[in-house]
């Protein structure tokens, strides 16, 4: 049947086929190449046949559905491509990763369609772990707001906002058992040239890796539960393979390095970029030997300053004596200046006092002496002017009681004289010489006519003559006989 | 000397002493006094300080003694 249906069909071989189809690939894509992106799957790598091999998928990003699969391998130059890549990214060619591959399709007859691996664009995978990276560092903002906040381009940390103890002693190492960093680290602290003490612990665990972070995050957590009083955690990696930081942008151990309570230094010997444990941790050292060497600084920086506070502490108490020494010293020469001013001056106020009474005095009594001088000259002089002046005064009266009592007595005779002739003149003998008669009634002088009445007696006196007679008329007599 | 005079104390009432006559405000009938006090302020003072600076300078040469600077 088949030989008849042979014999009517035209058909040929399968390598013809084979060689058609290569043929017919040849003259499509001939040796020009392709940039194609897909990611990495099924990978396996022979370092003794010098061969990878790989499948290029490309997944629907939403649905993760395969839309596309075409195996790949890559030797010879492409090895070298591969090795550089690594080098550059510190990403590993290896399963699930989405890269930017230079490609050139090929067919063999027996093994099929082919992708060979002509170059791989580091810069593409670096943009994409670039991206990732970014996306775990806002997932980690995002997701922690109380441990980990960004300002600007720095993120701030519960771990980085943590201050060191002023030494630091008792140290955590987290590192590989077989890693060259721990050892340099632990190197470079106990040789330090201080002769400083460490207390050093490791914890061995895997650094590299991304599968290897719940190893990581374990060893790091039995740090926080041995309740030992780290003054710090130090996280090293370095010497091997200088790829594969991945694992120190995994967002569980960022988060986990965000939060320790204990301050964490990185020494991950990563010099083209930072890890996000990096960003997380307390302080970033380039290399564990760099991290050692913080650590010393920082208490290199302690003893220099309990040496500074020291010295310190000498001059000022040294200048403080030397202050008070001159503050008593002053105030020793002010209390005896001044006292002795005082006394001084007290002194010379006695003294001026002193004078100044005197001279009162003297003046006082000078001027009772003159009073007194004064007085007693008054009281000398006073009386004897006073009796000179009687003196004076008598001897006057006496001048004129003798000047006048001639006068006087002459003057009295003149009166007495006068007076004697009057009363010669009017003596009643006199009178009845001149024929005037003294009239008696009763033996009484009378003057008054009405006391004498007709019949009466009366004596009528006349030159020398008493008359007796008898009243015999009585008549009123208007002579002029008087008459002068 | 008082049994709880202190340098601090002793220092203020000198200075008030020095004060006192400086102004010549304490009268001369104690004035002998106040002189006499401050001059047993004076010596307890400096006392105090020279007892002071020895012990602190005996610290202080062990402290440089113990310097641990290489």
């Amino acid at each position: 049947m088949a030989n008849s249906l042979a014999s009517s069909i035209n058909y040929i071989r399968l390598s013809e086929l084979s060689g058609k189809i290569n043929a017919a690939i040849d003259t499509s894509f001939g040796r020009s190449g392709f940039w194609v992106i897909a990611d990495i799957t099924n990978h396996s790598f022979r370092p003794q046949k010098k061969y990878h091999h790989f499948e290029l998928v490309e997944k629907d990003p939403d649905s993760n559905q395969l839309l596309a699969r075409i195996s790949g391998k890559a030797w010879g130059n492409g090895i070298t491509r591969i090795q550089h890549f690594e080098t550059v990214t510190g990403q590993p060619f290896t399963d699930n990763i989405n890269v930017l591959l230079y490609v050139s399709v090929q067919y063999h007859a027996v093994y099929g369609l082919q992708l060979d691996l002509l170059d791989i664009d580091p810069n593409f995978t670096l943009g994409v772990l670039a991206q990732q990276r970014q996306a775990t560092l806002d997932k980690l903002v995002a997701e922690n707001p109380e441990y980990i906040k960004k300002a600007g381009d720095v993120y701030i940390t519960k771990n980085n906002r943590l201050k060191f103890n002023a030494v630091i002693q008792r140290i955590a190492v987290i590192s590989s058992k077989t890693s060259a960093g721990g050892e340099d680290f632990k190197h470079t602290l106990q040789n330090n040239p201080f002769g400083y003490q460490f207390y050093i612990d490791d914890y061995y665990t895997a650094v590299q890796g991304e599968s290897n972070a719940d190893q990581f995050l374990k060893k790091l957590l039995e740090v926080f539960y041995s309740g030992k009083p780290y003054d710090a955690v130090v996280i090293t990696r370095g010497g091997g393979a200088q790829t594969d930081f991945l694992i120190f942008d995994n967002y569980k151990i960022g988060r986990a390095v965000a939060r320790f309570p204990i301050p964490v230094i990185t020494g991950i010997g990563h010099h083209k970029n930072e890890s996000i444990a990096d960003l997380m941790a307390n302080t970033q050292t380039k290399t564990p030997t760099k991290a050692a060497e913080f650590i010393i600084a920082h208490n290199k920086k302690y003893a220099d300053d309990m040496l500074s506070l020291q010295h310190n502490i000498v001059i000022k108490s040294q200048q403080l004596f030397s202050r008070h020494f001159q503050s008593l010293t002053s105030l020793n020469s002010l209390v005896v200046n001044h006292g002795r001013n005082m006394l001084t001056g007290k002194k010379d106020e006695l003294t001026r006092i002193n004078r100044s009474v005197i001279h009162i005095t003297r003046t006082v009594i000078f001027r009772k002496q003159t009073a007194l001088v004064n007085l007693s000259s008054q009281m000398l002089s006073g009386p004897k002017i006073i009796i000179y002046n009687r003196l004076n005064d008598i001897r006057q009266l006496v001048g004129s009681v003798k000047t006048f009592q001639v006068q006087y007595l002459r003057n009295k005779i003149g009166y007495l004289d006068h007076f004697r002739s009057v009363i010669k003149m009017m003596s009643p003998e006199n009178i009845l010489n001149k024929g005037f008669a003294i009239v008696k009634s009763r033996n009484k002088i009378t003057s008054n006519p009405d006391d004498i009445a007709i019949g009466n007696d009366i004596d009528i006196i006349l030159s020398g003559t008493q008359i007796k007679s008898t009243v015999k008329q009585k008549s009123r007599y208007d002579g002029s006989d008087f008459n002068l | 000397m008082d049994q709880i005079l202190t340098y601090e104390s002793a220092y203020q009432e000198l200075a008030e002493i020095a004060r006192e006559i400086e102004t010549e405000s304490v009268s001369v009938d104690v004035l002998a006094q106040k002189v006499k006090r401050a001059s047993e302020l004076v010596t307890f003072c400096q006392t105090k300080l020279k007892s002071t600076e020895s012990e602190v300078n005996k610290i202080i040469a062990q402290m440089e003694s113990t310097d641990p600077k290489p």
